[in-house]
């Protein structure tokens, strides 16, 4: 990615971070091997929705934390529903 | 009141604190934050063991504690007025529960502080060994006292009333049946089910979870005062 983007966390109630492809990687490969998803597949996922959002990501300087997961987790859906639901819910199990 | 129906008064308070969901929405994210971080299957189970132990013995002894206060306080017998009071807090409970215990919003996201619920959520995601993960479970169980507090009253002052080698055995059905919910849901995690599913079926289920536990804490409160507060005051039926 050429430009920084600042994730703005919990409506900036935490400091604003720039976004990682690492660390939305990291949260899709653990959403799916949560759902027992074998690790190779998980690998090409986690690729392949980072591509998408980062594509999205494209003409925007500034999201919220809570924009980058639901656009992750509607990316994720298409290739693994369960972990995409999983990810969803991360933040409104407790 | 007899040995039996204070065994099933304090049986029926441990199904309310069981149906109570905090402690199991923190297991499943403990679950996944550790699956998740590639820990080993024997590392998951490590973790969510300490986690349930860590609940159950705060249960325990959270029950054990106001035991001990309402037996220095009252005796073995506590006035009517504190009998009536622990059933109008069932019954207050209840319809809060009825109206209040989930969140109107997808998930399954309690009516606790939005900051326990982040602290929470943020100390699983930190939990690493199994020290940590049954601190965890004791902050759930301390985390939810809001709730469970009133089951906890009634039973402590059901069971001071008890024998002595009674009240071991209430507390013990009370450690046991409370944390029956998080003992099957360890089980299905440490046998291989997926979290999804377990996550699922609990969101789904979650207005019948809160009807019941509702409707356990109004008629546990209700059946107490009359048996204890009004039969004790009119002498009997």
């Amino acid at each position: 990615m050429s430009q920084l983007i600042d994730v703005v966390k919990r409506q900036g109630k935490r400091p604003t971070e720039t976004f990682t492809r690492e660390k939305l990687h990291a949260s899709v490969v653990a959403a799916c091997l949560s759902v027992k998803t074998p690790a190779g597949q998980t690998e090409k996922i986690a690729e392949a929705v980072c591509d998408a959002v980062i594509d999205w990501l494209q003409i925007r300087p500034e999201v919220t934390s809570g924009d980058l997961r639901r656009i992750a987790a509607r990316k994720l859906h298409i290739h693994h529903p369960d972990a995409a639901y999983i990810y969803e819910q991360h933040r409104i199990i407790i | 009141m007899t040995i039996l129906s204070s065994l099933a008064i304090v049986t029926l308070a441990a199904l309310i604190h069981a149906s109570f969901q905090l402690s199991i929405s923190v297991l499943t994210l403990l679950s996944g934050h550790a699956i998740g971080a590639k820990h080993s299957t024997a590392r998951v189970v490590k973790l969510t063991s300490s986690f349930v132990i860590g609940a159950g013995i705060m249960a325990v002894l959270l029950l054990a504690f106001i035991a001990l206060v309402v037996q220095q306080t009252f005796g073995g017998d506590a006035p009517q007025l504190v009998w009536a009071v622990a059933c109008g807090l069932m019954i207050g409970l209840g319809v809060a529960v009825w109206m209040f215990y989930y969140r109107r919003e997808k998930g399954t996201a309690l009516w606790i502080p939005r900051s326990v619920a982040h602290y929470l959520s943020d100390r699983t995601k930190a939990t690493k060994v199994s020290a940590e993960s049954f601190a965890l479970g004791v902050m759930s169980v301390i985390a939810e006292l809001l709730f469970i507090i009133a089951p906890l009253f009634l039973s402590a002052l059901v069971i001071v009333q008890l024998p002595g080698t009674w009240q071991l055995v209430a507390i013990g059905i009370y450690g046991i049946v409370s944390i029956l919910p998080l003992v099957s849901v360890w089980a299905l995690i440490s046998s291989g089910h997926k979290l999804s599913d377990i996550q699922k079926w609990r969101e789904s289920n979650k207005s019948f979870l809160q009807f019941a536990a509702g409707s356990g804490l109004i008629i546990l409160g209700l059946f107490t005062y009359v048996t204890k507060v009004l039969t004790d005051t009119l002498g009997g039926f």
